[in-house]
């Protein structure tokens, strides 16, 4: 039917969850750094400033400058777009692989179930760094391939939460009324089921996206994601570490833009879900 | 009432919730006043306001809430007391026992312990006196084996010995006030009329005061000496229950006697009364009289103030300014029509030897049908009939009723003629073919001529589905319309089952309970179906809508000459509009017969005891309201 009246009704009297507001604020922002980060970024990324070394943050350089005397304001700003490239295609692998095996899981039970399941339980049991690591080592590292290693990992967790939402939703009659009708499989799982199983993932995701970050940052850090000189958080605090004592601000500004950006996706997961649901409408 | 010092006493009760900036109110000026010793009942429809008076008395309505007004229990104003002092008051004087006795209970406690708890908590008892008072407690309640029940655990115990645990320890401290907060909806009828026994017996021996909430008017007529009946927040009568119920002066309560299903073969022509329309809306108080909206006798008058409650000479407090010229709820509605004759020969739906156990789900079972090895290793008969070996057949254009209690297999049964669930053994035959032996292709035409209505209004709808997407998708996967009447097609549909038109572009949760029933019989109905189930497609709703639900599917029935399995655990309701009933007990059907006979010469024991606890809660027929207003004085 017509995708207008899909939509109408649900906007006429919603107000935006707080929660939503300040999270989309936060990744708008983040979003414009990201796409405007080479004319925003006062200095090139990788331009030296040898006369003003492990200078601290002030006018000249914001957020004050590394071993080399590079702007750590450039590169954090740099640096954001590999972070967030990665984690947003980690998670896009993530929901890739996930929802279509935890909606057929929770939909087909029985064996499907339980041999989708417990290998995901085995992929999940698996220590997360070595399992990347065991696919970068092999390999030549590339920021793709970094991407899909750590989707692999996240698939478990969107399974398990799409499969759980898939259980509660396959009691409801209203699936039981499409089987009545004779609909066929497909149409269950991806207009039934698919649309309620957003809202509740949503937190999932914003989580995942966080978790890729995270752990890019700390596979930079172990020097196996990306190389030197690129501008990544994680590679920054990573050579920063050295110097915390005398310049703590060359690790504290990757550092905190990564807590910003956690807290923003976040908060914008936690809204979304409370817009896309409309069972929680009105309940704060 | 009289003057002696209440034991309750509620005063211009306020209640109002604000959410997003929208505010309504939940209770608007309810007073009322409980003596030592008597039992009071509230009564009224979802949305009534009656468990937020509860909620108000516990003090656990939640930080949405504002309350105004005041609660006076034992003299003491309970909003004021501080929490502590509070907390002794509700566990110690008040006892309170809530709906739902499958959740009330906690599973890994053992449930004595669960009595037990709030004396050692408020008595001082030690541990041993505690659980042996628990134990004789349990007895009072007409339990058989105190010893055992007491070492049990909740999901070991049926949902009437749950309520009896529940009431046990709401009576634990020796409370001089139970509150009960619909104790019996969720039981089945011979389990209610064996607490309500309890209830009653309760009263003699202890004096204690119950304040009864409910929908079920005939419960509380059977269990309290004073009824109040709540609309929209407002008390709108209120006096002795024999009177209240007996003889009603309000409108609406004339209104919800007269819904009220009698246990009697209705007849083809017949109509229930019923109440239209729906609760208005919390956020939009009406100006003058709440009820005027769906009440027969208003008229421009009632619009112009709002209603006050008030005490006419010689009755009871109304809040109704015409209340006492007011004749009798409108009649059931007859419709000319001949009852049609059924031949057994041409059966529309034939199932025979129906069989369906459930087998234990995922797990080692799922890993066991890898290995067939193992299968033998589990034994025969661990697993659960739900249906065992039932046949039955339908005419095209008949109503068979279903009924039986809880747990008793009516509704796999109803799902296994859907093919919905495989049977084990057994066979369906709907028009001559034999469903088990169709392929896929031609199964679907049978999916297009058989639907199913659900009892669960609040899952029936997918949530993310607007109403005119739900209507259209079965055009649009049987072909049944041109994409360009398809519009046309959904809102003939929606004014089948009364609906406005508008409601094509609105979404589940924007409509009330049994508007959404509408709509799914609206789905059911898209494919022009020869064969609905209907899975106890009125229980979820209120006594008003009931009765409307109840009257749109005959008139459709009559309409389109559609045949139904009617299931209901509520035997008047399925007497209703049933042309034969099949009774169900523990998987078999154990009786069948026309509608009239089985009411009147039920042979199977188990008809018999389930007709018993109907007519139980249904004396006499002579105990419908006929409108005579009552002018015997009592106050």
């Amino acid at each position: 039917m017509t995708e207008q009246g899909l939509i109408q009704p649900r906007r006429k009297r919603r107000r935006l969850p707080f929660a939503l507001l300040a999270g989309s604020v936060i990744v708008a922002v983040l979003v414009i750094l990201v796409l405007l980060a080479k004319l925003i970024a006062p200095y090139p990324f990788d331009q030296f400033h040898i006369h003003d070394r492990f200078s601290p943050p002030s006018l000249k350089y914001w957020a004050g400058t590394d071993e080399y005397g590079r702007d750590v304001f450039s590169r954090v700003l740099i640096g954001s777009q590999l972070s967030l490239t990665l984690g947003i295609s980690a998670t896009v692998v993530g929901i890739g692989l996930g929802v279509p095996l935890g909606l057929v899981a929770g939909y087909r039970r029985g064996i499907f179930d339980e041999l989708i399941m417990r290998s995901l339980d085995l992929l999940m049991a698996f220590p997360p760094i070595l399992l990347v690591l065991l696919i970068l080592v092999v390999t030549p590292p590339a920021l793709m391939k970094t991407a899909i290693a750590i989707g692999i990992l996240s698939t478990p967790y969107i399974a398990r939460v799409t499969r759980s939402v898939t259980l509660d939703l396959m009691s409801a009659e209203f699936i039981e009324a499409a089987r009545a009708r004779g609909e066929r499989d497909w149409y269950i799982l991806l207009r039934e089921l698919l649309p309620n199983i957003w809202p509740v993932l949503m937190v999932e995701i914003s989580l995942r996206v966080v978790f890729a970050v995270l752990l890019g940052a700390v596979l930079s850090f172990l020097n196996f994601g990306v190389q030197p000189p690129s501008a990544d958080w994680g590679l920054m605090i990573s050579s920063g570490r050295a110097f915390v004592d005398i310049a703590p601000w060359i690790s504290l500004a990757p550092g905190l833009a990564m807590g910003v950006t956690v807290l923003g996706i976040s908060l914008a997961g936690d809204g979304l879900r409370e817009l896309m649901d409309p069972r929680l409408r009105g309940q704060r | 009432m009289n003057s002696a010092a209440p034991l309750l006493d509620v005063g211009n009760l306020t209640v109002r919730y604000a959410s997003e900036g929208e505010s309504f109110t939940a209770l608007h000026d309810v007073s009322f006043t409980l003596q030592p010793g008597r039992a009071l009942g509230i009564v009224g429809e979802s949305g009534s306001g009656k468990s937020s008076i509860v909620g108000a008395i516990l003090g656990i309505l939640g930080p949405a809430a504002q309350m105004q007004g005041n609660v006076h229990f034992e003299n003491r104003d309970l909003a004021t007391l501080t929490p502590k002092s509070r907390r002794a008051v509700l566990g110690k004087r008040i006892g309170s026992v809530f709906q739902d006795p499958f959740t009330s209970l906690n599973p890994a406690l053992r449930v004595g312990r669960q009595i037990a708890e709030p004396m050692i908590w408020h008595l001082g008892l030690s541990k041993a006196e505690a659980m042996n008072r628990a134990r004789s407690l349990l007895g009072d309640m007409g339990i058989q084996e105190p010893v055992a029940v007491a070492n049990a655990f909740p999901h070991q115990l049926s949902g009437g010995m749950k309520q009896r645990v529940l009431i046990a320890a709401a009576m634990a401290c020796e409370p001089t006030l139970l509150i009960l907060d619909e104790p019996t909806t969720a039981l089945d009828v011979t389990v209610e009329s064996q607490i309500l026994d309890l209830l009653e017996a309760l009263r003699q021996s202890t004096q204690i005061s119950l304040l009864f909430i409910s929908h079920n008017l005939r419960v509380v007529k059977r269990v309290c000496d004073d009824v109040a009946v709540m609309y929209a927040g407002q008390i709108v009568e209120m006096g002795a229950a024999e009177y209240v119920l007996g003889a009603p002066s309000h409108p609406y309560t004339k209104g919800l006697l007269a819904s009220l299903p009698i246990l009697q073969a209705g007849s083809r022509g017949l109509r229930l009364p019923s109440i239209s329309g729906h609760i208005p809306q919390p956020s939009r108080p009406e100006l003058g009289c709440v009820f005027a909206s769906r009440c027969p006798f208003s008229e421009p008058a009632c619009n112009a103030s709002p209603q006050n409650l008030t005490t006419p000479p010689g009755s009871h407090q109304i809040r109704c300014w015409k209340a006492l010229s007011v004749g009798s709820w409108p009649a059931q509605v007859a419709v000319s029509t001949v009852a049609p004759k059924f031949r057994r020969g041409d059966a529309l739906v034939n199932a025979t030897d129906l069989r369906k156990s459930y087998k234990a789900f995922g797990g080692w079972a799922g890993w066991r049908r890898l290995l067939p090895s193992l299968q033998n290793a589990r034994s025969a008969n661990s697993t659960p009939v739900a249906v065992d070996t039932v046949s039955l057949s339908l005419s095209p254009g008949e109503v068979l009723g279903l009924v039986g209690e809880s747990g008793c297999g009516k509704s796999s049964l109803g799902r296994l003629i859907l093919q919905l669930l495989r049977q084990d053994s057994g066979s369906v035959e709907y028009d001559g073919a034999n469903l088990g032996a169709l392929s896929s292709k031609a199964l679907q035409n049978f999916r297009r001529e058989a639907q199913i209505v659900f009892q669960n209004v609040g899952s029936a709808l997918n949530p993310r589905h607007s109403i005119g997407e739900a209507l259209e998708r079965p055009l649009v996967l049987f072909d049944l319309v041109p994409a360009s009447q398809r519009i046309r097609r959904v809102e003939d549909l929606l004014s089948m089952v009364q609906l406005p038109l508008s409601y094509r572009t609105r979404f589940p949760h924007q409509l009330s309970g049994g508007e959404r029933q509408r709509v799914a019989i609206a789905r059911a109905l898209a494919t022009n179906p020869r064969f609905i189930v209907c899975d106890e497609p009125v229980s979820a709703l209120d006594v008003s809508v009931q009765a409307a639900i109840v009257n749109l599917l005959a008139d459709l029935r009559d309409e389109f000459g559609l045949a139904y399995l009617f299931i209901s655990h509520d035997l008047a309701v399925v007497a209703q509009i049933s042309d034969r009933i099949a009774v169900m007990y523990r998987g078999r059907i154990c009786e069948t017969g026309p509608t009239a006979e089985i009411l009147e010469r039920p042979q199977h024991p188990y008809t018999q005891r389930l007709l018993a606890s109907a007519m139980y809660e249904n004396p006499k027929q002579a105990d419908r309201v006929d409108g005579q207003t009552v002018g015997t004085a009592h106050s």
